[in-house]
Order: C-alpha cells, then structure tokens, then sequence
C-alpha cells in the first residue's frame, strides 16, 4: 500500500515537537533580554524548521526517510528588525505569539503521538 | 452491523477520499461468506489507519487541519476496536457452535 | 528537557532582573524631591545596567545552546548634571536662592517603571507556556 507507515509518521510528529520545544526555548531567551542593551532577537532556522515535511519528493528508497528527521535545530538572528535606541531587537507581542503558536503545535502532536500509541497497544491487548 | 459502520465512516466527512468498505455480515449465508466479510473488515482497519496518517502528515505539513487529523485518529481507533469486537463475537460464535451436540 | 529547563532559568532570571529594575525606578521617584542626602548632597539617580547572562545557556549535556538568560550587571549612579531651579524659601537654597535639585525626571521613571511590568508580565507568560508544554509532554508517558 501505498502511504505513510507509522514509523514516518511518528518520527514527524517527534520533529515537531521538537521544534516547538526550540521555538519556545529561543523566545524565553528573547523575552528574558526584553530590555539587555544591544541584545539581538533570535529564531529557530527555518532550513531545520522545513525538514518538519514528511514525505521528501520523489523520494522513493527508504532511506530517503531518515534524513528528513536528522538535521540539527540552529537558531539565527531574527533579519530586518530596527533595533530600538538602545540597540535591542526583541519585540514583546512577537514572542508571545511565537510562543503560543509553538505550544499548539506541540499539543497537536502530542496529542496525535498519544493517539497512536493507544491504538498499538489496544492492538497489541486484543489482538491476543 | 454494516450499519455501524456506515455511521463510522459518516463521521467524519474528511477530505481524504475514503476507500473504505461497508462490511455486509449476511443474515441467511447467502452471498459473501464469513472470510469476505471478515477481509472488509481488515480492509476497514487498514484504510483507517492509513488515512489517519495521511490526515496527521497533513496536519504536520499545514497542508490540512488539526481536527480533521483528530478526528481520523478517532476513527481509526474506534474501527479497530469494533473489528476486534466483531471478532470476537465470531470467534464465540464459532466456539458455541462447536460444543453443540452433534 | 534539558533545553527547556534553561528556559524556565532564563525566564526567571528575567523575573529578577526586571524586578529590580521596578525597585530602582520607585526609589528614583520617591527621591525627586530630596535635596539632602545623608552625604549632604542631593539624590543622584541610579541606573540599572543589564548584561545577557550566556554561562548557564550553553547545555554540555546536550552540546547546544540553551536560552540566554539576563542578569543585573550593575547598578550605576547616573551622572547627569543635578537640575537647579530657583526658590530662596527652600531650607536647602544656596546664597542665591536656587536649590539643587536630583537629576530624575519622573516621567522617564513612569515609562521604565511601565517597561519593566510589562516585561515581568511578560516572562511570567513564559513560565506558565513552558510549563504546560513540559506537562503536556509528561502525557505522552501515560
């Protein structure tokens, strides 16, 4: 059949919520440096974000998989934002949002990730 | 039966072009045997938890909603718990009709 | 989460930070006034200076980095002239009738008091998000 199998999937939903763990780990370090003089924003790199897409494509051999989860979080400076006079970049709303935008993707997952494993294991305890 | 799972598939009105089978148990033995019925049945299972994968890629890839990928998770679940209860039932059935004097 | 409790520090961390950044502005402000010290000098302003607080961001453990932090650097007198303004029936007025007085200006206090509330809101919002995050994956255990 031709799909997703559930190892794909349950690797993606991993990424994701490891992505959000990132997200919101670097808009705490922003929010925490609201005022530091000169203190530059910082995101997740969007390149490591991207690689959250399950199915490559035209990927076709199996081994094509794995890499779509193995790329490494980096984060970078937030480009094109004017600092304020004295020299910050962190903008408070942003970050909220960010972070609130991070926590609902994690709870999708979780929640996805929880749901598979209730339907393996109600398969594993009936199927006796 | 085959009315359950009708409901089960109405359920959810997901984008994802569900090929699943409404399974028919006959009520006289006549038409598709126990096996056919018992391979929808299997189908069923699969297809749903193929399309709850796909619903839950879309969702990853914000190519869908998160709903839709809950609400194919829970069918999934709820057509393998039922299959599994059909099963069962069969199974006793099977169980029953053996120990009959002959 | 390894990653996530160096969050929650630097949340924290900030929690200090801009809370005594609040507690120099009140003192600021109720000094505005006060033309005699016990150094028998006027009030000089102070100042918070904040640093990026990056020793407990790095995570060995993990080999990235964490969240960053904020930490109080210093706190500075501000060395802005005193202002003087004229009024000859003040105890504390010089042979020609001015008194000097502390550099504060209390609408700049009110806006960095505002700041610093804001910004102590703001990482509380944090903490709680952090929170429910790491609740949220202590789920997926049961």
């Amino acid at each position: 059949m031709n799909g997703i199998s559930d190892t794909q999937l349950v690797s993606a939903l991993r990424r994701q919520m490891t992505i959000a763990v990132a997200k919101q780990v670097a808009s705490a370090g922003n929010l925490a440096n609201v005022d530091t003089p000169e203190y530059k924003a910082v995101e997740v790199n969007f390149a490591s974000a991207l690689d959250e897409r399950l199915t490559p494509p035209a990927a076709t051999h199996s081994k094509h998989f794995s890499t779509a989860s193995s790329g490494a979080i980096s984060t970078q400076e937030i480009p094109g934002v004017t600092p304020r006079r004295d020299g910050n970049t962190v903008q408070l709303d942003q970050e909220l949002l960010t972070m609130n935008r991070a926590g609902g993707d994690f709870s999708a997952a979780q929640t996805a990730l929880a749901a598979k494993f209730r339907l393996v294991r109600y398969a594993i305890n009936e199927g006796r | 039966m085959s009315s359950t799972l009708g409901a089960i598939n109405a359920f959810g009105k997901d984008p994802i072009a569900s090929k699943a089978k409404a399974a028919t148990v006959p009520e006289g033995g006549v038409g598709e045997s126990f096996g056919q019925s018992l391979m929808n049945l299997v189908e069923n299972v699969e297809q749903s938890g193929a399309d709850a994968n796909q619903a839950v890629s879309n969702m990853l890839d914000k190519s869908g909603d998160v709903h839709d990928a809950m609400i194919a998770l829970q069918r999934a679940e709820m057509t393998l718990q039922l299959t599994v209860q059909i099963r069962n039932k069969l199974v006793q059935a099977y169980q029953d009709v053996m120990r009959m004097p002959v | 989460m390894p990653t996530l409790s160096s969050a929650i520090n630097a949340s924290a961390s900030a929690l200090a930070a801009e809370r005594t950044r609040i507690e120099v502005a009140v003192s600021n402000m109720a000094n505005a006034e006060s033309t005699r010290g016990p150094d028998g000098q006027p009030y000089r302003r102070r100042d918070v200076v904040l640093a990026p607080d990056r020793t407990s961001s790095f995570d060995s453990a993990l080999g990235k980095a964490g969240a960053v932090g904020v930490s109080v650097a210093a706190v500075v007198e501000d060395q802005a002239p005193f202002r003087r303004r004229y009024e000859p029936t003040h105890p504390d007025a010089d042979p020609e009738g001015f008194v000097t007085l502390p550099n504060v200006e209390p609408q700049n206090e009110m806006v960095d008091l505002i700041g610093a509330s804001r910004a102590y809101q703001a990482n509380l919002t944090a903490i709680s998000l952090i929170r429910d995050l790491v609740s949220r994956a202590l789920e997926l255990g049961r």
